[in-house]
């Protein structure tokens, strides 16, 4: 296709830079058009172009080898299609998590995407960076809310997947392959999903417990018969969530009567395993509050600290925790006790993070750090090195990025 | 020079190959209308099995077709060009229960339904249920990305599938997880129909039984009207676990079989499940009641007790066979709207069915906009096999237009490959190719399924 002309607006480069690398020019596309045709231009020219979202999760992949241009998808941030009836959305990528929840709690609908930063982390960012956090059991991963996606690829094409109905295997599921893919693909400028009726009553319990209750408060926690949408074991964190000691902090949502129902269930499995007091907050401070526990997620503790995210499975996670921590003398940790994740935030001796948790990948790293954002491909990497080179044979998009150095 | 099958049978030995056109027939249709002999068929024991008999079918190219149950209603697991068909049938082991964890890893022929009943003492279920689960593997269903039901709240097959191990084109074993760092491989095998490689083994998501269980029956004057309250319920914000209507003709075949106590005097039915906790289950049907009331149900009755519940669900899964038993032959459509615009797809329905003076039987899962016109004819008289294909067509492009799709559940497959190119463009096509060919290059796998013949290796290649 022909490149048409991008409006050029000088657009500082500085707040582009990633490692080393600081791009010779921005570029903010207004539409699909004008996306496809940036990507058609560069490589033409033969740069390398990373696609920019909020940047709230660019460490969770490592620094390009390569970097000219930054395409920020500030200006994709169009609604789309909303029918509120219909309960589906389309927006474009560069719409922000936050403005999308304000939109859609205004008709009483949510989607659950648990972005950190959600004011400045995008829908596009959010998908691309595979994001997925801890309501997910409850509610879906990102990547099973998406319902259909137009992306921009590397040959200055534009590809639909999927659509705006909830049940659709009209052709390969492409969704998934974007989502998580880093803009190693293509970028992604249009969005759509399934949403759900928001719950009616949101409600965060804390329980700050002594060592010595530890075992006993996850063991407590876990069997719960109303399951809480979220339910983390966290330590250390101490800029979240009642800060100070170890505690379970516990997202309950739901009707009225069930919130009420799993906080008397969770008040009295609790006091069972000898918790004294479970603090409870309700509606908008509870959202706030739990809003503060995703940003730690992605928020770096100086210049010298690295968060991990390590997978796993629900009844492990307290265990593989308590490893890391031995292990690494000082860290802080989150134990998911819903999804199986484990984060650690580790200021030193990072090799031994996967040392004792095996897989983990970075989610964000202090501006003095090195470490590898991905640690050891999995064994289909092969597969996934010629996914790249058939979508993208001249590495215009985001090279050295992503696992393995695709 | 050996033949092909002769290799095979060398190789794997007569247990597994199947080679006398007597054995193969079993192995050349599905439940769509097309069929051809294979040139060999292989009931393998495992995915060592699997490499062995791939590597063979490719030194000797012959195309390669992997089968579930047979029950896809769109030829996916027809043989179109003859070679290979791998079936999964002895592959039907649960390798591994995890209940803590709520996973399971299972072989990809294991019987949808075995599987949940297998692990229900343990209080947890595998969500996805097409209504052939009683027959449909697990592999079958990943092929597809089946849905059923109660994708409703739920979700469809490929929003519980974990991982798999599949067989690639050079007959090598993989293993991929959604949890692995980089490409989602999991999530591009699934619903790929076969066309990637042979997936021999799932790790499935299972979710708690929920505490409290209703299901109600509401009865509607005509299909357009239950329509709109399906629309009205979604819109409201509420989301039960299934919300699936019936039509006067499906009602009757049904109830003429099953006697569930479905109401024979209404236009249409409206079958909702509520499932959550004793309170929600109690409000949400209140909630749900009122909403129906409010758009025209002439009743609202909840079956009293579990065997009621069952016998209501056992009749809704089986109504396509029990069409079967009052129509000489029949053709389930598969297309998806938005929900909004479902009292109107089912209005237009009518008409194209009217048109080309076929009757037309609705039974469908209206709380996701998923629609299944059964078209009604008799295939010795030409004019209605053609009536039936121009009014199916017609159907599909009326979904399009409306913002939908051409399938919601039952795949692409044969049937509908040309009809792809209605939904996407040759550029969307042609990523989608792009997958194709760093699974595929030499198109070994399930040839003639999914893409439109036109787009040949140099398009979609580019």
């Amino acid at each position: 296709m022909i490149a048409k002309p991008v409006r050029v607006r000088r657009v500082a480069t500085g707040p582009f830079a990633l490692g080393s690398l600081t791009p010779a020019r921005v570029t903010e596309p207004a539409d699909a058009d004008q996306t496809a045709a940036a990507l058609c231009a560069a490589r033409n020219a033969g740069e390398a172009l990373v696609a920019f979202g909020g940047g709230t999760l660019q460490r969770a992949a490592n620094a390009p080898v390569r970097y000219d241009v930054a395409l920020s998808t500030k200006r994709l941030n169009a609604l789309h299609e909303y029918d509120p009836r219909d309960l589906t959305v389309g927006v474009g990528a560069g719409m922000t998590v936050a403005d999308l929840s304000a939109l859609l709690a205004r008709n009483g609908q949510f989607l659950p995407l648990d972005a950190p930063h959600a004011s400045q982390a995008t829908i596009g960012g959010t998908l691309a960076a595979g994001w997925a956090g801890p309501r997910r059991t409850a509610y879906g991963r990102p990547r099973d809310l998406l319902i259909g996606a137009i992306v921009a690829l590397a040959d200055g094409t534009l590809a639909k997947t999927g659509g705006m109905v909830v049940k659709n295997v009209t052709g390969y599921d492409l969704g998934k392959l974007y989502v998580g893919s880093h803009g190693t693909l293509g970028v992604i400028v249009r969005a759509n999903f399934k949403l759900l009726p928001a719950p009616a009553v949101r409600r965060l319990a804390i329980a700050p417990f002594d060592e010595d209750l530890r075992e006993r408060a996850a063991m407590q926690a876990g069997a719960l018969r109303i399951e809480p949408a979220a339910l983390l074991m966290i330590d250390g964190f101490h800029e979240i969530a009642a800060p100070g000691r170890a505690r379970i902090v516990a997202m309950l949502e739901g009707s009225e009567q069930n919130v009420e129902r799993a906080t008397r269930e969770l008040r009295s499995a609790f006091g069972a395993a000898g918790i004294a007091e479970t603090r409870l907050i309700d509606g908008d401070a509870a959202t706030r509050t739990f809003a503060s526990v995703l940003d730690a997620y992605a928020t770096v503790a100086g210049d010298a600290s690295v968060t991990f995210v390590a997978r796993g499975l629900p009844v492990e996670a307290a265990g593989r925790a308590q490893r890391v921590r031995d292990a690494l003398g000082r860290a802080d940790t989150i134990a998911d006790l819903r999804t199986g994740d484990v984060i650690v935030r580790a200021y030193d001796r990072f090799d031994a993070v996967r040392d004792v948790l095996g897989t983990a990948t970075v989610l964000c790293a202090g501006s003095s750090t090195t470490v590898d954002a991905w640690g050891a491909p999995p064994p289909t990497i092969a597969t996934m090195r010629a996914l790249k080179t058939q979508f993208d044979p001249h590495a215009v998009l985001a090279p050295g990025r992503y696992v393995g150095g695709i | 020079m050996q033949t092909f099958a002769s290799r095979l049978t060398d190789a794997l030995g007569p247990q597994v190959v199947h080679t006398e056109p007597a054995d193969l027939a079993a192995y050349a249709f599905d439940a769509y209308s097309e069929d051809r002999l294979p040139s060999a068929a292989i009931v393998p024991r495992d995915a060592r099995e699997i490499g062995i008999a791939v590597r063979i079918a490719r030194e000797c190219g012959e195309p390669i077709v992997p089968r579930g149950a047979g029950t896809g209603l769109c030829g996916g697991a027809v043989p179109t060009r003859g070679g290979l068909v791998i079936s999964l049938a002895r592959m039907n082991r649960l390798l591994e229960l995890d209940v803590r964890n709520r996973r399971a890893r299972v072989q990809s022929g294991l019987v949808n339904l075995d599987l949940s009943s297998a692990i229900a003492e343990h209080g947890i279920f595998y969500a996805p249920d097409p209504s052939s689960q009683k027959t449909s593997t697990i592999g079958g269903n990943v092929g597809t990305n089946a849905g059923g039901p109660h994708c409703l709240s739920y979700g469809t097959t490929t929003n519980h599938v974990l991982g798999v191990e599949y067989v690639d084109g050079n007959g090598d074993v993989a293993r991929t997880s959604i949890d692995d760092p980089g490409y989602d491989l999991t999530g591009v095998l699934v619903g790929s129909e076969g066309t990637l490689g042979i997936v021999t083994e799932v790790t499935v998501r299972l979710l708690k039984l929920p505490e409290a269980v209703r299901v109600c029956v509401a009865a509607f004057r005509d299909v357009e009207s239950a329509s709109e309250a399906v629309s009205a319920i979604i819109g409201a914000g509420l989301v039960p676990t299934a919300l699936e209507i019936m039509d006067a003709l499906i009602t009757h075949a049904v109830e003429a079989h099953y006697h569930s106590g479905y109401p024979e005097n209404a236009g249409a039915v409206l079958l909702v499940e509520i499932a959550g906790t004793v309170e929600d289950v109690a409000a949400g049907e209140a909630s749900l009641a009122a909403i129906a009331r409010a758009h025209g149900a002439l009743s609202w009755r909840a079956a009293r007790d579990r065997a009621e519940r069952d016998a209501l669900w056992a009749a809704r899964k089986g109504a396509a066979g029990a069409i079967g038993r009052i129509a000489p032959n029949y053709y389930i459509q598969d297309a998806c709207v938005p929900r909004t615009r479902l009292p109107e797809i089912m209005h237009t329905i009518d008409g194209i069915a009217r048109d080309h003076q076929l009757p037309v039987g609705n039974v469908f899962h209206a709380g996701d906009g998923n629609l299944h016109p059964l078209l009604i004819f008799d295939r010795r008289d030409k004019r209605q096999v053609q009536a039936v294909i121009d009014a199916g067509t017609e159907i599909l492009i009326a979904c399009i237009a409306m913002g939908g799709t051409i399938s919601g559940e039952h795949g692409i497959g044969y049937e509908k490959r040309e009809q792809l190119s209605l939904v996407f463009s040759r550029d969307d096509l042609a990523a989608m190719g792009n997958v194709r060919e760093v699974f595929d290059p030499a198109r070994a796998f399930n040839p003639d399924k999914i893409f439109p013949s036109g787009a040949t290796c140099a398009e979609v290649k580019r």
